[in-house]
């Protein structure tokens, strides 16, 4: 009886098995590189940094624009969480079909390296968008978000939310040692020491470890110790949705202001309820338009920038429906 | 494998030693020592700072974040009786998030703000919740009981399968709604969050069904030692199963708990919610062995990271620190029980 079960068991857990490897072995799919001058028929991929995000899925959206204008083939691909072990054996199936160019958004600074490295030596022109790795040998270009600037943005908010009034203001940020959220940190806190020096930092930055729940605690706590608390800087979704979670459940919603990092259909949604009041919009459109751009150029062997950083933009309630503000908000598909 | 249920009853009461007075049963109970360190944390931070810290206010605040994984931590302390573990609590959180979601669409209820929902739209979600918990929970029940893969591995398949599904569903997108703001920022009682009555009504129940019922008895039973429960007629698979329903409900609960509190999915998130839990169910005194636990050492176990936390924010200690102090505390209120019921195993 007993022996049955387990028989059962592992034939189901083979099946698994044996279904998951399938589907993994879909992903490495090639369609036959055509010849063709010019650019037309090349084919490039873009690798995404996962999938499904709608920063990347604007950025996919901003690429294949541009590559239809110029003809090129461009395919899409991405791992299903923001994680290297699971992106780098897509690159090196990518690196298999060998594509005249590959936009990456790596996932580790050390990690993506090697595949990267590998892809580069067998010719396929290699531009990073929006991470990075740490070789300098590594992509003909790089585009990224200035983050830091990001954050002047930022405080440069908050700073007209609250008219420029005196006060303090604080960052909660995600977790410290991730780039891009350290560099949004670093702009914040400059902007506030030499620009807008009505405000003061009420703490050192806190942290959410991603998490809602430890967002809205930490910040009910700190309303107890700094009660005269006017704006918080929230360096990405969670962290914003637990900020302003915690803010309501205080009943401070109306003296505490709230910017948040990014344009997502969650983040437009927390502006439009109120429990956001700005938001600092990161450009993936543009990024991804760029990105082939760089990528044609180094395939046709004209000049390429070796380094471009991308501007964001404000967005509130007041010119969320401008269209010249609207076409940055980011997309569920294209 | 007999199902009578008379011998089953009678069986089980061998299997305590004695049975005591509720009182008395809570006083002796393993947890003193942990309420202690509660008590001593608490002292701690009122006198660094009594104006700010102590205050009822900021108690009803950190009872308030405290009540979703309060729910959870309930559920999880039945698993980790039976010497069981449920790692999947993330994905039944999520899922749960997920299925609210999804019947609230169902009925036409997502888009409606805080002033236009009602009590169908909320019904619709919270069984959108309890069905993904009873999903979840029911698998890991059926492996763990009748196809005896070892807990831990069970519930790290559906963990991974179960955040998986999640993102399938929500094609990777969160779905946010302001459907639920009645649960998660109304005030049936003025000056009390919902959310604390739905905490507490989680304790009372769970309480109430492993302190005063039959079926808490099975369930330390089964934890000491399953074989000899087997032998005095417990049902052990299908107890199981109904321990691992319970761990599986209370995280679906959670589910709709959270999009209530947060107004939108967090499918990538949640992801330290079990270690969260666990942490809260052996500070309460739990054995990781099975056999030994409480409820109220669960609620206490769920304060002390939360408090510590809130205080050391309150004083001004440095953010980095807080993870420190959480992680040492956990160990030393854990070694300071074993030292205990070591020195009480002496007589």
């Amino acid at each position: 009886m007993r022996d049955r079960r387990r028989v059962v068991g592992s034939a189901v857990l083979a099946v698994g098995l044996m279904l998951t490897t399938a589907c993994g072995g879909d992903d490495s799919g090639s369609s036959g590189s055509s010849g063709g001058g010019g650019l037309a028929g090349k084919k490039f991929v873009l690798m995404q940094g996962v999938k499904g995000d709608p920063f990347y899925i604007s950025m996919e959206c901003g690429a294949k624009e541009k590559a239809k204008e110029l003809g090129v083939d461009l395919q899409v691909q991405g791992p299903d969480k923001f994680d290297a072990t699971l992106q780098n054996p897509l690159l090196d199936a990518v690196a298999a079909s060998k594509p005249a160019a590959l936009l990456v958004a790596p996932n580790d600074v050390k990690a993506s390296a090697a595949p990267l490295k590998r892809i580069q030596e067998r010719g396929t022109k290699v531009v990073l968008v929006d991470t990075t790795v740490d070789d300098p040998s590594i992509g003909v270009s790089r585009i990224a978000t200035d983050n830091n600037l990001g954050g002047q943005k930022a405080a440069e908010a908050l700073n007209t939310l609250l008219g420029g009034a005196k006060g303090k203001v604080l960052v909660v940020s995600v977790d410290p040692g991730i780039s891009s959220t350290d560099a949004r940190v670093a702009g914040f806190n400059e902007a506030v020491k030499t620009k807008y020096t009505n405000f003061t930092l009420a703490s050192d930055t806190q942290y959410s470890h991603n998490s809602p729940q430890t967002a809205a605690s930490v910040i009910q706590a700190e309303l107890r110790r700094n009660p005269d608390l006017v704006g918080v800087f929230a360096t990405n979704l969670f962290t914003a949705q637990g900020v302003a979670t915690g803010i309501r459940a205080a009943g401070k919603s109306n003296q505490v202001k709230v910017v948040g990092f990014d344009a997502g259909p969650d983040q437009i949604k927390q502006l439009q309820a109120g429990d956001v009041q700005a938001l600092v919009a990161q450009k993936p459109y543009d990024i991804g338009v760029q990105g082939v751009e760089q990528a044609a150029n180094a395939v046709e062997g004209k000049p390429v920038t070796a380094k471009i950083d991308t501007e964001s933009l404000i967005v509130t309630k007041d010119n969320l429906n401008d269209p010249e503000v609207s076409k940055y908000i980011y997309k569920d598909s294209c | 494998m007999s199902t009578e249920t008379e011998p089953a009853t009678v069986a089980a009461e061998e299997v305590t030693p004695h049975r005591e007075p509720v009182l008395r049963t809570v006083v002796r109970n393993p947890t003193v020592v942990t309420f202690a360190v509660l008590v001593v944390i608490i002292l701690g931070f009122t006198v660094a700072e009594p104006s700010l810290f102590f205050q009822g206010d900021n108690f009803l605040q950190i009872a308030q974040n405290v009540a979703i994984l309060t729910v959870v931590s309930v559920g999880t302390t039945f698993v980790i009786i039976t010497a069981g573990v449920d790692l999947s609590i993330p994905a039944g959180i999520v899922l749960g998030e997920v299925f609210s979601v999804k019947a609230l669409a169902m009925v036409g209820g997502l888009d409606a703000d805080a002033d236009a929902t009602n009590a169908g739209y909320i019904l619709a979600a919270l069984a959108g919740g309890v069905l993904a918990g009873l999903v979840i929970g029911g698998i890991n029940g059926l492996v763990v009981a009748y196809l005896r893969v070892p807990p831990l591995l069970a519930t790290l398949g559906t963990l991974g399968a179960g955040l998986g599904m999640a993102l399938v569903l929500q094609k990777g997108v969160n779905t946010a709604t302001y459907a639920l703001d009645p649960v998660g920022h109304g005030h049936l009682v003025p000056g009390v969050p919902n959310l604390i009555w739905i905490g507490l009504i989680a304790v009372v129940a769970g309480f109430v069904l492993l302190h005063m019922a039959v079926f808490g008895r099975h369930t330390y039973a089964i934890g000491s030692n399953p074989e000899s429960a087997r032998r005095a007629g417990i049902n052990v698979e299908r107890h199981l199963l109904k321990v691992y329903l319970i761990g599986g409900l209370t995280s679906g609960i959670a589910g709709f708990l959270s999009v209530s509190y947060f107004s939108t999915t967090s499918i990538g998130g949640h992801s330290t919610d079990n270690l969260q839990a666990i942490t809260a169910v052996a500070l309460g005194g739990t054995s990781l062995f099975g056999g030994i636990g409480s409820i109220i050492g669960t609620l206490i176990g769920v304060w002390i990271p939360a408090i510590l936390n809130n205080g050391l924010v309150i004083t001004g200690v440095q953010p980095y620190w807080q993870q420190v102090a959480v992680g040492f505390v956990l160990i030393a209120a854990v070694w300071f029980d074993q030292l205990r019921r070591r020195s009480r195993d002496r007589f």
